[in-house]
């Protein structure tokens, strides 16, 4: 039961009643924000084309939230509840959701079954394809504030900030990472981790082999 | 021509004029249309049409009409889902509006899939058997003969094809009622002036609401149309009423 546009009725269509649902308000505003990031990559926003009008069901397990997601034009609908038969089911959590849309081999998370997909897989896979493979282009974005010229300098200061940045962060992390390793002797090497970790392994057949002969023992006396 | 009489708000007039009436309250109000509705739903208007959409259940490749479609917020709604392979058909009796309207979507950017229609729905232009879903947002209330566009929306309609009306329609509680009725006869009309310059055509629409069928008296005549499995959900107290039904 919706809240904010007031439904007092039983109602038409199937409405979840268990679980926590989204109220419509926040949906619109949700809609409204997911739509202004995707408006600002046209390009990639127009790759949803081929899934126009499927109906895509996320259902959050834990909350049982569900969201309709119907993608149009160069936007998404986002609805509480859609009269329609979903062509595609989405369950998982909403961690090993999100993990799914960011991680780098999104099989992983289906295989591990902390994601389930009934139906026709596509929806789901071109909308992670699209929300992944956004590109949006800052500059532009900046030049109908700044102008043209101030907007490219900032950028290009912007992008050199960035590229120092990722350089001196991997030649520290390396630098600290040897320095623990080597000078200080403090954390393993990678190499003294695996001997390690087998000497373990040996040393816990060994207590086995001992304790079964243990016992063969006792049974002899 | 009869003597036959028809309600246009409280005033009685003859059938004829009726038409003629509506169509200037609406050459009247169509350039402000749009704000008006927020003002007078204080934007609630946008959360009706959302549900409207949802119990629409639209999808991919499907027909779609939408009549007395006005500025054409669920038209466009509909385009989008529909894609290249679907078709809406935008339609309205009144010229002003459809104008208004299709210039408005035609800068959104909406084209292609979208047609538009100036037709009477008491005698649709259209096929029998036609499309997958019929609505009329907030028109049922002007159009003369109502029964007379429930059958032309049930005629028009696909087997397993679904209608939706979405009008204002009778609070269900008695303080809401009293607040609504200061608010439509005090307030509306002022607003109308001050926004559309015009006190008169905002007190009809008021006085159109109250004139209007209750949710029970229309789902009736939505069976009596012919509908199957039509039911109604009542929002915001039942000052606004979604009816569908199914063409089985």
């Amino acid at each position: 039961m919706s809240a904010a546009s007031g439904l007092d009725t039983e109602g038409l269509g199937d409405r979840a009643s268990a679980g926590i649902q989204l109220p419509d308000a926040l949906l619109a505003a949700a809609e409204a924000v997911v739509n202004q990031v995707l408006a600002l990559d046209p390009e990639g926003a127009a790759r949803l084309a081929p899934v126009e009008g499927r109906v895509l069901l996320l259902e959050l397990t834990g909350f049982g939230t569900r969201i309709y997601v119907v993608p149009g034009e160069s936007r998404l609908f986002l609805f509480g509840a859609y009269d329609a038969e979903p062509d595609c089911i989405v369950r998982g959590s909403p961690v090993a959701l999100l993990g799914m849309v960011l991680a780098e081999h999104r099989e992983d998370a289906v295989f591990a079954g902390a994601v389930s997909i009934d139906g026709d897989n596509r929806p789901a896979q071109v909308l992670g394809e699209v929300l992944r493979g956004l590109d949006i282009d800052w500059e532009e974005q900046l030049s109908k504030l700044l102008g043209d010229t101030l907007a490219h300098q900032l950028m290009s200061r912007a992008r050199a900030g960035e590229r120092w940045a990722e350089r001196s962060g991997d030649i520290a992390g390396q630098n600290v990472r040897e320095y623990l390793q080597e000078e200080a002797a403090v954390l393993p090497s990678r190499a003294e981790l695996a001997d390690f970790l087998a000497e373990v392994d040996t040393l816990r057949d060994d207590v086995e082999r001992l304790a079964a002969r243990v016992q063969r023992l006792e049974r002899g006396l | 021509m009869t003597d036959e009489k028809t309600h246009f708000g409280y005033e009685e007039v003859p059938v004829a004029e009726k038409q003629e009436r509506v169509r200037a309250v609406f050459d009247s109000v169509a350039a402000r249309y749009d704000l008006m509705n927020d003002l007078m739903s204080l934007g609630i208007h946008r959360l009706w049409k959302r549900r409207t959409v949802e119990l629409a259940g639209v999808r991919r490749g499907q027909r779609v009409l939408d009549l007395a479609a006005g500025t054409g917020d669920l038209a466009e709604r509909f385009a989008r889902i529909v894609g290249p392979q679907g078709q809406v058909i935008m339609s309205d009796i009144n010229g002003s509006m459809l104008r208004q309207g299709r210039e408005r979507l035609v800068n959104a950017g909406i084209v292609g899939n979208l047609d538009f229609a100036l037709a009477n729905a008491e005698a649709l232009p259209f096929a029998s058997d036609t499309f997958d879903c019929v609505t009329i947002g907030f028109g049922l209330r002007n159009v003369t003969h109502k029964q007379l566009a429930l059958n032309e929306m049930y005629r028009v309609l696909r087997p397993g094809g679904r209608a939706l009306v979405l009008e204002f329609s009778h609070p269900t509680t008695k303080p809401l009622a009293k607040a609504y009725d200061a608010y439509s006869f005090s307030i509306l009309p002022t607003l109308g002036r001050l926004v559309a310059g015009d006190a008169a055509s905002y007190r009809y629409l008021a006085e159109s609401i109250r004139m209007h069928p209750d949710q029970e008296t229309l789902l009736g005549m939505m069976e009596q149309a012919g509908f199957e499995r039509a039911g109604y959900e009542n929002h915001t107290g039942g000052i606004v009423a979604i009816h569908r039904g199914y063409k089985l």
